[in-house]
């Protein structure tokens, strides 16, 4: 067999990034952390101590060969690899991400499965790829049957979540979120660019990307992965906040207040280093979130409150004139 | 916390009074999970007034999920996608009230090693998600309450505190029946002492909530004549004496739902509007599933006897 | 973009490179029953090899453009399915009798080191490696309970399994090979089997996968290469086959073990065999670090290698036991 010329250029990629807390009581340190992490014998856990412990675990391939998503309901079929990683920020926030990448032209019919296998995380179209089209399904959401690299993180996640080491004792109650996203080429001569950041539902958010030719799938999923872990961060505390029942008639709950916003204090608010991962020409794209609304802005705001609440209730109640409102 | 909802029989109120006791602990502001769980016939959807949501849950419902077709089964946000009118301005500090139904149309099934990492999952996950988790069994010595024994058994799940209600009617032989569920030889102690757990803190995780009681000083029953009420006395102090040598005595009862033709004949959730304006349902009712509710979680109530 | 200033080793990865030949000829496997059938059958082997030998040279100097090809042999020896004789017995007069037939063996390996070498699980880490081929209609949900231990190149028969109530039970319908041409070649491939002990014993043909890729140069531990030849400096050879290095350069001056590509030139019993290592490797994801370094290599050499692992290998079968 003749060698096949390199893979067309990706002209879409697309990835879903599951995030959680750790169920476990306490964070893992970095070798507990290497263990949960090491789904192969024979590859390495990325550990990394600087600006925080970070660990992640070797590139996890799933194949495909199904329909992809699209929002004109044209029926594509693609075969290739999804990849997929798990990942530990401090011991406490565990996410895995799953994403792949699209040339704009692929065979008429499916190749030898060993062909793909070189071919990580790339998903070819058979013919042509509708780009806008699928980008747009990827986002809507697929329909069953199409290509959903959200399966393949929460298939990771689960995988994940059944080690032993995991004593199953959140320290708080939390709900995991799914960031969806997708990446279009940038136009050429321009740099990347963040389209739009929604929350849709409320577990849901999708990010809408522009990136120049020859960006790497790995370089915009760890964007993703930064960008899914503040907004897990943000999304996390502020329905701690929301849970309480503050004010006059909760006076002689103080304790509760203290109970609920502690774990705050003790696991997540060390954890905002937005960019931190990031790769410094993707990382700019976190400027106009900081721009409107603002992420740190609302994480500072949250942890003044979070502070402010916590000083209230270590001032015995008799010496409290006015009690706190929210 | 995890709630396996059993009952031996059919018709005993289990599926709306468990579902009525989601509600209240949702209106105190705890997130709460309700697991449908009964396989053979899965009502909750009806009793959360949530049809509209069941569309397109054939193929995606825990039935789907357990046996590895779906990775996530449906979840229904009772307070935004049901269709009873009071339900949906969810009230003020309350918490979530999260549905997950069965199949639209599934049967009772064989589960095995798989079914049974996956329940584990699913329960675990809930658990670190909903301070309460609600999960509605079949009738019986069923494949569902197999299962639960089975995954509340397993290593993974050492750590998440579980308890068991059963319910009952308050006829002989809906009593007779609770008993055996629990202490037959094979019932819920015996079949969870077969899979790994110590029988005492089982035991001590099990009470019982009797059903559709009628009460005799209840004004339902006071057009009756004297002998009519004399013979329901005679008959509820049999019961009782009957519960107790059944070891389901007062003792382990955590709660008695009274006769509520509401629960009978519509099986629906009973807000306060249902007794404050409309007064369809008994105020006794709604006190009754008030105090369970809180009961759930009050230590004081539970532990070996 | 700029390098960074800072820098932590243990966050980024690397792969070790190994020298690279243009061809790994196998001369043979050496199985107990041929070590029972005396001198005479590895002499009768050896015969026939010798001139599909000559013929992978040619061709593989035709491939170079006519330059010195890098070519070097190797012999694969079982010690793990079974032990017999020793290596002080064995191995001189498997080399006299390669040599007779004007052979020379560069490279001799033993077949449990394809398993285990020194502590890297070599094969438990190959299976980890295992991407199974999609069958159409994948579409991200993980396969219901695949057959652990078994490896297929396409879909199996749908198992009978008790349905739920009141639905109906399937009727049989046949595999499916997922790269047929209007007909199937169905194969299922069992990779391991554990005794009652949870001891693994591997398969021949999931070993034989391994060891064609440690001749391809793609084998990584941790990024480190496995299976490193050991020269040979002692006299002799020991009396025990563990004290033998798992893969010992016999030939000081051979051209390196691992090559782009392979040819084996077997008896044609081990077809199936073969066949069932084409299935492993078409599904095995290789350490991408590794498979780079072979790509940019053989391209600068303008020799590049077919895409496909499996592809790169090839076969001479020849008529006989």
């Amino acid at each position: 067999m003749a060698p096949r010329q390199s893979t067309p250029p990706a002209v879409l990629a697309c990835g879903e990034i599951r995030t959680c807390l750790l169920p476990a009581r306490q964070a893992l340190d970095i070798r507990s952390a290497a263990q949960l992490l090491g789904l192969r014998a024979d590859e390495r856990v990325l550990l990394s101590e600087r600006p925080g412990l970070y660990a992640r675990s070797p590139e996890t391939l799933t194949g495909v060969d199904c329909p992809l998503p699209s929002a004109n309901g044209a029926r594509v079929r693609a075969v290739g690899t999804v990849t997929a990683h798990a990942a530990l920020t401090e011991g406490r926030v565990l996410q895995t991400s799953a994403h792949c990448r699209m040339p704009g032209t692929g065979p008429d019919q499916r190749r030898p499965w060993g062909e793909y296998l070189v071919r990580p995380g790339v998903v070819e179209p058979l013919g042509k790829l509708p780009r806008d089209a699928v980008a747009q399904g990827v986002l809507g959401g697929p329909r069953h049957g199409d290509l959903d690299v959200g399966l393949i993180a929460d298939g990771l996640l689960t995988r994940v979540l059944r080690h032993p080491l995991l004593d199953q004792r959140p320290p708080f109650r939390s709900r995991p979120t799914r960031l969806r996203w997708a990446a279009l080429p940038a136009a050429p001569g321009e740099g990347p660019a963040l389209e739009r950041f929604t929350l849709a539902e409320d577990e849901l958010r999708t990010v809408r990307l522009r990136v120049p030719e020859g960006t790497a799938g790995a370089d915009i999923a760890a964007l993703c992965d930064d960008l899914a872990l503040h907004d897990w961060l943000l999304t996390t505390v502020v329905r701690m906040l929301d849970g309480l029942r503050l004010g006059a008639g909760a006076a002689h709950d103080a304790g509760a207040v203290v109970r609920t916003l502690r774990p705050a204090v003790d696991h997540l608010l060390h954890l905002w280093m937005p960019g931190a991962r990031v790769g410094r020409e993707l990382a700019a794209l976190w400027d106009p979130l900081e721009e409107r609304p603002g992420f740190t802005r609302q994480w500072q705001a949250l942890v003044q409150r979070i502070r402010d609440q916590l000083t209230l209730h270590a001032i015995p109640a008799a010496h409290r004139e006015v009690e706190p409102a929210p | 916390m995890l709630v396996f909802a059993a009952s031996d029989k059919g018709g005993t109120g289990r599926s709306v009074t468990s579902a009525n006791l989601a509600y209240q602990r949702a209106l105190t502001g705890d997130h709460v999970a309700y697991v449908d769980f009964d396989f053979g016939s899965p009502t909750a959807a009806a009793v959360f007034d949530v049809p509209g949501a069941m569309r397109g849950t054939e193929e995606r419902g825990l039935h789907s999920y357990l046996e590895g077709e779906t990775a996530e089964p449906v979840r229904i946000d009772v307070w935004r996608q049901t269709e009873h009118p009071l339900l949906r301005a969810r009230p003020n500090q309350s918490g979530r009230l999260v549905l997950f139904p069965g199949d639209a149309g599934g049967g009772e099934f064989a589960t095995g090693e798989e079914a049974l990492e996956r329940c584990v999952d699913l329960l675990l996950k809930l658990n670190n998600e909903f301070d309460v988790t609600f999960v509605d069994l079949s009738a019986g010595r069923s494949y569902a309450v197999d299962m639960v024994l089975d995954a509340t058994a397993h290593p993974r799940m050492r750590n998440v505190p579980f308890r068991w209600l059963v319910f009952h009617r308050w006829t002989r032989q809906h009593v007779i029946a609770a008993s055996g569920l629990v202490h037959a030889e094979h019932g819920i102690i015996g079949g969870g002492v077969e899979r790994g757990h110590d029988e005492d803190e089982l035991r001590a995780a099990i009470r019982f909530v009797r059903a559709a009681v009628p009460d005799p000083e209840s004004p339902l029953w006071s057009q009756g004549s004297t002998a009519q009420a004399t013979w329901m006395q005679a008959c509820d102090e049999a019961l009782r004496r009957l519960a107790a040598e059944q070891r389901i005595g007062d003792s382990v009862v955590l709660g008695i739902v009274p006769l509520e033709p509401i629960l009978q004949w519509q099986e629906q959730l009973i807000t306060e509007e249902d007794v404050l304006s409309t007064q369809i349902a008994n105020k006794e009712t709604l006190e009754a599933l008030e105090e369970i509710a809180r009961r759930l979680t009050d230590d004081t109530h539970w532990g070996r006897l | 973009m700029t390098e960074p200033v800072f820098r932590e080793t243990a966050a980024e990865p690397r792969t070790q490179s190994v020298p690279l030949a243009h061809l790994s000829v196998e001369l043979g496997h050496l199985y107990m029953e041929d070590f029972e059938a005396g001198p005479e059958r590895l002499r009768a082997h050896f015969a026939e090899v010798r001139p599909w030998v000559e013929a992978a040279r040619t061709a593989a100097t035709a491939r170079a453009g006519g330059k010195r090809a890098r070519i070097s042999t190797c012999f694969l020896i079982d010690d793990y399915f079974t032990r017999f004789s020793t290596p002080a017995e064995v191995v001189p007069m498997l080399l006299a009798e390669a040599e007779r037939a004007g052979l020379t063996v560069d490279y001799l390996a033993r077949e449990s080191g394809c398993a285990v070498t020194g502590k890297v699980p070599v094969a438990e880490a190959v299976a980890a490696r295992i991407v199974e081929s999609p069958p159409p209609g994948s579409y991200g949900l993980r396969p219901p309970a695949a057959q652990t231990g078994w490896l297929a190149n396409g879909e199996r028969s749908p198992v009978a399994r008790a349905p739920q109530a009141m639905k109906r039970a399937v009727t049989w319908q046949p595999p499916h090979e997922t790269a047929a041409r209007r007909h199937s070649v169905f194969l299922d491939v069992e990779l391991w089997s554990d005794d009652a002990d949870g001891q693994r014993l591997w398969s021949c043909p999931f070993l034989a996968a391994v060891w064609q890729l440690a001749r391809l140069g793609l084998l990584r531990n941790e990024g480190e290469a496995v299976l490193a030849p050991q020269p040979h400096t002692a006299g002799g050879f020991p009396d025990k086959w563990d004290e033998l290095p798992t893969l010992l350069q016999l030939n000081e001056h051979a051209d390196p073990f691992a090559a782009y590509r392979t040819c084996s030139v077997l008896p044609t019993r081990f077809l199936p065999v073969e066949h069932a290592v084409r299935v492993i490797l078409d599904q095995i994801e290789v350490d991408p670090g590794a498979l780079a370094q072979v790509a940019d290599r053989s391209g600068k050499e303008r020799m590049p290698v077919p895409d496909s692992v499996a592809d790169r290998i090839s076969y001479v079968y020849y008529a006989g036991p």
